[in-house]
Formats: structure tokens, C-alpha cells, sequence
């Protein structure tokens, strides 16, 4: 088991909300990959991969997020501080929720990339704005995990 | 005229709220929108091959993604005449009870729970209760195993294909299961203790139309292709290939999912229509733990599919183990899945997700590329029974209070478990 973990949350089926599924799909062939790291493509159920968080150095969230920013941007929030964390959902825990969860069974620090995107609707690929931003979001995945590595 | 909104049910803005308007004491109209995410997703698969079906339905939900899975790979076959064999049949109903182990655990620990016991969420029960959030966690996590040991991954199994599966378990590996589940057995126990233990839920009755699986051994979430409607004594059997004359779906304009009746009248799915449709499987443990959480039925009051889940987890840990000891005993085969051979046709499936009867139905070109495609979840046939269970619980809350109306409501819609909009995950910041 490599000690960093980089999850990718989201469902490819919803366009842009499966940023952090394409991100994490796409990072796992990436030749700059730190050989500490590994990538998995998520869903949108983080506490499914509980099994394969347990025992890591750090976890790396990529999500996407609504928060009016231009699609594409990426915020960092340490352990999901700054995200709302209410239960706004009838049938699974957000993933702030979860990660909370989890961190209450196992002390894993997890740093969320929330990467902005400005709709959520049925599609099977990434809108044309998001697809152009995607160099600079795995570069600043990338960046994150790196400095993580390094650490 | 005074109104009480509860939005937040889903993670989609704008979608999966109950509205309710008062004309003073006098319900004048309940709303309940539901987002249906299934529906958008039926047009991405026109056109794909039949081998692609399933890996891309079962997006449509993280929780329910075994079920999706497995029933998409059920309907696909039905429309080829495949007939899958004896130890696949085993295996996937091994899967769905590991699905229905881990939903039914999440549910009525981190969900339904601190709903009972006033926490805004499991975490902050957690803080309090930390043996029932760790109990139900250990549950969750023996679901995931299953799912993961026969699927091939924790979640949106690869493993199974159609015709049957890539590559079936080794003994070493159900060993391991048997021994979960040997800790599961306690645990389940443990669950009825928890149950037993949180306040009455006794706010809301009404007649009901209950809608499950009949399977040929009256305990299966897999096989068996009719569907039994139960209410007031009286019966009625349809077949899967008839299932339109279930549902009679009708668009609602309030709502973004079609609502579903039967005979006119509303139907529920899910544990409560499960156990009532097949009450012989209340026997042994189950029906001692019936007598500890005061669980009779017929059933009047949704929010007794709450205690269903818990006599459910019971008995998919049971099933699940008697699975294992069958295959251990028979001998696991290395065999290959049937091969498919496409031809023009329709086939549906329908199956119990952990929330209820659960629907695929293709239609294929020659080719083996659908044409077409309907699928209908639990939460979408359930959309019009949870509506009139909203009035009712207003109708009979002497309380005009807001809060109390809006508390009221919410438990309802959680006892229903609902997958309003599980294929979509958005942030928010705070």
C-alpha cells in the first residue's frame, strides 16, 4: 500500500460533476505521478473506500464544487474546512460527513481539492470549458500530491 | 394560507422538496419533488453495446450500484434468452444481500438514527453514541466485503458480466466471508437492540398498497420474474414482462419523476413490502426479534420500514451464510460465462434493490445494441405512496407547529430511504 491516496469523487454519467472521477482517471497513467501516490476512481460515496484509505500517510480529495468561482478553479480545503457540512442528502453521507466519519475510526489528515465547475447535468463527458481547464487541474493535483511527498 | 418547504433532501438545488399548504386546520395540497436521475441517464446508453449496458447504469447510484448492476445483466439476458447457472444465480444473490447489508446499516445508523434521537447528523451522535456509529460502520463494512470479494471491487462491480462472472471466489476467499459474517450474526442482533431502544415513531397511519418480488423460494432479491401487490387481504400477481401494468406511470408537474399507481392507488416498496408480501420468511430469529421491536403486520405506518431493515439484516446474514455453506459444500467451479449470442428482442428484469422493487427493461437491435431503454427505481415508484403519507402525517399531526410538521416529514421520507439524487455529488462551501 503506497501512503498517499488520491480519490477521485464524482459521477462520470453527470458531466462535470465527475471531475474528480476524470481527474483520477486520467492521473493514473500519468508518468509524473510521485511513486508514493496512487489513484483511485472514486464514486460519489466516500465512505465505500474506507477499506482503501485505512493505514494511508494522506489522502487527497478531488470534488467538484459549486461556489460561483470559474470552472476550473481549484481550492484547497484541509480536512473539509469551509464546506458545508450538513446532511443534505436523504439516501448517503456528504463526503465532508464522511470524512469526518472516518476520521473518528482512523486519523488519516485529508486535504480536498474542490475543483469549481458551474453545472451538474446528464452527460458522458466533460463540458468544453472544463476540458479546457484539465492541463492545469492535474498539474495542480499534481503540485498537491508532490508537496505532499516531499513533506 | 401558510406553507412549510423542506428543501434540503437533495443534493441537486431546486429538486427533492416537500411543499405542504395549510388552509387553516385543512391540508390543502402536499407536493413532493423528486430529481430522477436514472431517466437522464437512459439516453446515454442508446446505441451501446450490450457488454456496456451494465458498467454504465450502474452510475446511476453508489449505494445501489450492485443492484443496478446485476439487474441491468439480468434484463440483458432475459432479451437473449441466456440462462445463467445455478452457482451465478447464487453468487448474485450473495452480492445483492452484501448490498442490502451495507445500505440497510448506513441507513438506519447514520441516517435514521440520529433522526430518532434528535442529532442534526451521525457525526454528531457519534460524539454521544460512539458504539452504535462504529456498530453500524462494522455492518456497512461487511456489505462492502461481500460486494467487493464477489464483484471485484467495493463498488460498481467489474466482476459480473454478462452470462455470469469473470472469475468466481476461491474458497479461501468465502472463508473469510463466513467468518464476517459469523460477527455479523452478533451484530445484526445488536441492531435490533438498537432499534428497540429508540422512541416510538407513531405519527403517522394510513392504508397501504405494499408491491415485492414474489421469488420462487420465497426469499430472493434476485430470481423470480413476478410482482406481488398486497393490500387488505386481497392479492395480485404481475409478470415482469407486464410490469407497465404496475407502474401506470404518470408525469407529474411537480415532479421530475413520473408517479407510479396500482390500480389507482399508490404502492410502496422496499423492506416493509418485502416482509409483508412474504411473511413465512418470519420465523427463528426473526420472529423473536418482531416481538422485541413490537413489529406486527399488517403494517399501517411507513415508519416501520425502519424496524424492516433491521429484521432485513437479520436475514440477509443468515442467507449470505447459507449461501456460502452451499457453495463451500458444492464445490466452487471455475466456470466461464455463458456465451452471448445478440439477437433483436426486449427483455426485462426486475429485481429488490435495498429500497425496493428495482426495474430494467431493453430492447436490442440485432447487433446487440440497445435501442431502447426504461428503468425504474424504488424511490421513483415510491414518489406517490411517500406524497400521500406526507398528507397524512399532516392530516393526523394535531400540531400546526412548523418544526414539528417539518420533523414529521423528514423522518417519513427517510424511512423510505429514498435515492433522490445519488448520482450527482456537489460541494458547497459553508
Amino acid at each position: 500500500m503506497k501512503p498517499l491516496l488520491a480519490i477521485g469523487l464524482g459521477n462520470p454519467l453527470m458531466g462535470d460533476e465527475g471531475v474528480g472521477w476524470y481527474v483520477a482517471s486520467r492521473l493514473s497513467g500519468d508518468p509524473r505521478l510521485p511513486p508514493d501516490a496512487e489513484t483511485l476512481w472514486g464514486s460519489t460515496d466516500l465512505l465505500r473506500h474506507a477499506g482503501q484509505i485505512e493505514g494511508r500517510r494522506r489522502v487527497i480529495l478531488i470534488d467538484a464544487v459549486r461556489d460561483g468561482a470559474p470552472p476550473g478553479s481549484v481550492a484547497v480545503f484541509e480536512n473539509g474546512a469551509g464546506l458545508d457540512d450538513r446532511q443534505t442528502n436523504a439516501h448517503e453521507l456528504s463526503a465532508v460527513q464522511a470524512m469526518r466519519l472516518l476520521q473518528l475510526m482512523m486519523p488519516v489528515p485529508f486535504t480536498l481539492l474542490g475543483v469549481s465547475i458551474a453545472s451538474a447535468a446528464a452527460a458522458s463527458r466533460l463540458s468544453a470549458a472544463l476540458e479546457a481547464r484539465m492541463p492545469a487541474i492535474l498539474e495542480r493535483v499534481l503540485e498537491e500530491l508532490g508537496w505532499n511527498c516531499s513533506r | 394560507m401558510s406553507v412549510v418547504v423542506i428543501e434540503h433532501l437533495a443534493r441537486v438545488e431546486g429538486h427533492g422538496g416537500i411543499t405542504v399548504e395549510l388552509e387553516g386546520d385543512s391540508v390543502a395540497s402536499v407536493r413532493f419533488d423528486v430529481f430522477e436521475g436514472a431517466r437522464l441517464l437512459e439516453p446515454l446508453i442508446r446505441g451501446k453495446s450490450y457488454d456496456e449496458v451494465a458498467p454504465t447504469l450502474s452510475r446511476i447510484c453508489s449505494i445501489c450500484s450492485a443492484a443496478h448492476t446485476l439487474t441491468s445483466l439480468k434484463a440483458t439476458e432475459n432479451a437473449f434468452d441466456v440462462h445463467v447457472s445455478p452457482q451465478t444465480d447464487l453468487l448474485r444473490e450473495l452480492m445483492f444481500r452484501g448490498e442490502s447489508i451495507e445500505s440497510h446499516a448506513l441507513h438506519l445508523f447514520l441516517l435514521a438514527a440520529p433522526d430518532y434521537l434528535d442529532y442534526p447528523s451521525a457525526i454528531a451522535m457519534a460524539a454521544d453514541k460512539p458504539a452504535a456509529v462504529l456498530l453500524g460502520l462494522r455492518m456497512k463494512k461487511l456489505g462492502n466485503l461481500i460486494q467487493e470479494t464477489i464483484g471485484g471491487r467495493a463498488i460498481h462491480p467489474v466482476n459480473a458480466v454478462p452470462g455470469g462472472f469473470g472469475k468466481p471466489p476461491t474458497v479461501d476467499q468465502l472463508i473469510e466471508l463466513r467468518s464476517g459474517l459469523t460477527q455479523g450474526m452478533a451484530d445484526s442482533d445488536a441492531a435490533i437492540d438498537m432499534m428497540a431502544s429508540l422512541p416510538a415513531a407513531d405519527f403517522c397511519h394510513s392504508d397501504t398498497v405494499y408491491a415485492a418480488l414474489r421469488s420462487p423460494n420465497l426469499d430472493s432479491y434476485y430470481s423470480g420474474d413476478e410482482v406481488m401487490a398486497v393490500s387488505d387481504g386481497n392479492r395480485a400477481i404481475v409478470h415482469a414482462a407486464d410490469y407497465k401494468s404496475l407502474t401506470s406511470e404518470q408525469s407529474i408537474p411537480h415532479s421530475h419523476a413520473k408517479h407510479s399507481s396500482f390500480r389507482g392507488r399508490p404502492f410502496m416498496v422496499g423492506s416493509l413490502a418485502r416482509l409483508t408480501v412474504n411473511p413465512r420468511r418470519l420465523t427463528g430469529r426473526l420472529a423473536v426479534a418482531m416481538k422485541r421491536l413490537k413489529f406486527q403486520l399488517p403494517a399501517d405506518n411507513p415508519m416501520d420500514n425502519n424496524k424492516a431493515q433491521a429484521l432485513e439484516l437479520i436475514s440477509d446474514v443468515e442467507r449470505a451464510l447459507e449461501i456460502i455453506e452451499q457453495l463451500l459444500r458444492a464445490g466452487v467451479k471455475d466456470e466461464r460465462p455463458v456465451p452471448i449470442h445478440p439477437r433483436a428482442g426486449t427483455g426485462t428484469a426486475i429485481t429488490e434493490a435495498p429500497r425496493g422493487l428495482l426495474i430494467h427493461s431493453y430492447t436490442y437491435d440485432a447487433a446487440g445494441c440497445i435501442v431502447s431503454a426504461d428503468v425504474i427505481t424504488p424511490t421513483a415508484l415510491n414518489a406517490a405512496s411517500m406524497e400521500l403519507h406526507f398528507r397524512r402525517a399532516v392530516e393526523q399531526c394535531a400540531d400546526r407547529e412548523e418544526a414539528v410538521i417539518s420533523k414529521r416529514l423528514q423522518m417519513i421520507a427517510r424511512a423510505y430511504d429514498p435515492c433522490i439524487s445519488c448520482s450527482v455529488h456537489l460541494l458547497r462551501r459553508a
